[in-house]
């Protein structure tokens, strides 16, 4: 689907993360599933961004956005009122299952891990959420967070309150507890999560740079079960343990 | 805008680019109002295609080393063609290949279960064969000939506009029994990882960024003798038109798609109407 939405509203999380919201019924996206965003009307940037579904809830879609190069900084100049093309929801996505689970997120992977977050909650699966950032100024949608979650970590690299990473906090976690686990956030840190090899099993989140987003192009591989798959339509959650990054 | 290319009506002149709209089985509504489709390169062995990443944007197009792949040509006659038959639209199977019995064979075994083939001897992410084929007259003439002695069905050649003089392969092609020409394929393009220091992704080069070199090519090519297929960068109705303009009958839309998976649709509004001011000014 191609639809122009008109942004209802435009927040500014952190200095260099924002949320625009749409007024969007009859969709029932999935967790994971993420929008098509056109940059603008002109041919440079050539290729949408793929962003994630934060919040879908009452007909209004909310994506959060941080500014990394020059598609995501033309987006963050839009103001409410003004139209945006978005194709989708696209992707598989998945269907949360009811088990008791923690959601680990790093740096903007909050972004679809709150969407599930959202999920839980109305399901009433209860759910851990564990959420790393480098500062404390990036940690984003805190109150909704701790609202939702019977559990909320917070960790930081720099500054003060808890030291460290998510990858380091769930190491001393334990898991004995929780049936799964779901992670969203830079490779590095996916890389550094499959290497511990965690009793349970983890569904990641995977990111990476899309060219159309939905199963035409095969521009978008990632090496699963011994095979390539699709990120945007196989995914673009993957069982953890059997991706093999190579890039 | 009906016309009738290579002996079959097709619905317009404006037609799926090889690559960028898999076997058309998605989207049906686009592609059942192109003029044909061009499927995803198939060759004689399945291919699991280049290891990421894959694609790379750039100013006004993008690179791409996606490296062919796809499922073979067993799978593609067994599995995917009887799909095909579905749609309502014009099919011609983008075959490359590697050695020049691969092509053969593939032209062979597909067999007229199709509407035509597009000889693809001008993919740049693959190491061999390929490419090498479409850079050498003498051997763009025998992949063609011996493609022509397997099948009655329009033989489309598409060709390359790297380091070579497309008119020159062309001209190969066409006496070797081609019955079209389509270019061009995607121009060598590099981009580099400054931190790492090295290229981050070799490929070839698509879309707008691409336009004003493949208009060039399109016109040196058109007095061939045979109906041109025209593409590179189109995005509008007006970029089709050029493509006319240059010497094209028809043109396949690539890219744009990845950004737009309807904008087929909109290029077929918006080039009638340009046809049809020429019709108006002609009488
Ligand atoms: C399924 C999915 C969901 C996502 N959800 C969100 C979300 O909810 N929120 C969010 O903020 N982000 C999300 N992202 C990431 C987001 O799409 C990117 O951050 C965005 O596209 C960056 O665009 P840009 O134009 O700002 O950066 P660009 O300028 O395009 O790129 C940023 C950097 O990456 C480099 N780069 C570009 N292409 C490649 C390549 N092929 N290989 C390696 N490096 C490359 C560039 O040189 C540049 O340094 C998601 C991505 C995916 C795949
Ligand atoms: C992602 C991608 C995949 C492609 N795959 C093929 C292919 O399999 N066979 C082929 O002949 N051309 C392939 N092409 C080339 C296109 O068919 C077309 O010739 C080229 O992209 C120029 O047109 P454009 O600028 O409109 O994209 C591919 C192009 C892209 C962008
Ligand atoms: S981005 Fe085109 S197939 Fe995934």
């Amino acid at each position: 689907m191609i639809r122009s939405l008109s942004i209802i509203k435009k927040t500014w999380f952190s200095k260099n993360t924002f949320g625009l919201e749409f007024s969007l019924p009859g969709i029932k996206p999935r967790p994971g599933q993420f929008f098509q965003v056109r940059v603008n009307d002109s041919m440079d940037p050539f290729l949408n961004r793929p962003i994630s579904i934060a919040s879908y809830s009452g007909n209004r879609l909310l994506l959060i956005i941080k500014i990394i190069g020059k598609g995501t900084n033309i987006l963050s100049k839009r103001r409410e009122r003004e139209q945006v093309t978005l194709f989708g929801p696209y992707g598989k996505g998945i269907v949360p299952k009811r088990q008791k689970s923690i959601l680990l997120a790093g740096g903007i992977g909050v972004a679809p891990l709150h969407f599930l977050a959202q999920m839980h909650y109305k399901r009433k699966i209860p759910f851990t959420f564990l959420y790393g950032a480098k500062t404390y100024d990036e940690i984003i949608l805190k109150a909704s967070i701790k609202h939702m979650a019977n559990r909320s970590i917070f960790v930081t690299e720099y500054g003060s309150g808890r030291r460290g990473t998510v990858v380091s906090a769930v190491k001393g976690m334990d898991l004995s507890d929780y049936a799964i686990v779901y992670a969203c956030g830079p490779q590095a840190m996916l890389i550094a999560l499959q290497q511990l090899h965690l009793p349970l099993p983890v569904y990641a989140f995977c990111e990476d740079f899309l060219g159309c987003g939905c199963g035409l192009c095969l521009g978008c591989a990632i090496m699963y079960n011994g095979t390539y798959k699709r990120i945007c339509e196989d995914g673009p959650v993957f069982e953890l343990e059997r991706i093999h990054f190579e890039n | 805008m009906k016309i009738k290319l290579f002996g079959t009506h097709l619905k317009n002149r404006v037609l799926l680019a090889s690559g960028v709209f898999g076997f058309g089985l998605k989207f049906k509504r686009v592609t059942n109002s192109v003029g044909a489709i061009f499927t995803k390169g198939i060759t004689a062995q399945p291919r699991k295609g280049n290891p990421p990443p894959r694609i790379y944007e750039t100013s006004s197009g993008m690179i791409n080393w996606v490296g062919l792949e796809n499922p073979g040509v067993e799978y593609f006659c067994t599995n995917i063609i009887p799909q095909l038959k579905k749609l309502k639209t014009r099919i011609f199977v983008n075959i490359a290949g590697f050695t020049m019995d691969e092509y053969e064979h593939s032209v062979e075994r597909i067999g007229d279960t199709v509407d035509g083939f597009e000889l693809n001897i001008s993919c740049p992410n693959v190491k061999e064969g390929g490419i090498a084929f479409g850079q050498n007259a003498k051997m763009a003439s025998m992949v063609v000939a011996r493609a022509r002695k397997k099948t009655r069905l329009p033989l489309i050649v598409k060709l390359t506009p790297n380091f070579c003089d497309p008119l020159v392969i062309a001209k190969a092609c066409v006496e070797a029994g081609a019955d079209g020409i389509s270019l061009i394929n995607t121009v060598y393009a590099t981009a580099y990882d400054i931190k790492k220091r090295k290229p981050l992704i070799t490929g070839g080069l698509s879309g707008p960024a691409i336009k004003p070199f493949a208009l060039y090519c399109v016109n040196r090519v058109r007095n061939v003798g045979v109906p041109i297929i025209g593409m590179g960068g189109i995005v509008s109705g007006q970029d089709a038109y050029e493509f006319l303009l240059a010497g094209a009958s028809a043109v396949a839309v690539g890219s744009v798609v990845l950004r737009d998976p309807y904008a087929p649709l909109r290029i077929i509004k918006e080039l009638k109407k340009f046809i049809y001011q020429e019709t108006k000014h002609a009488r």
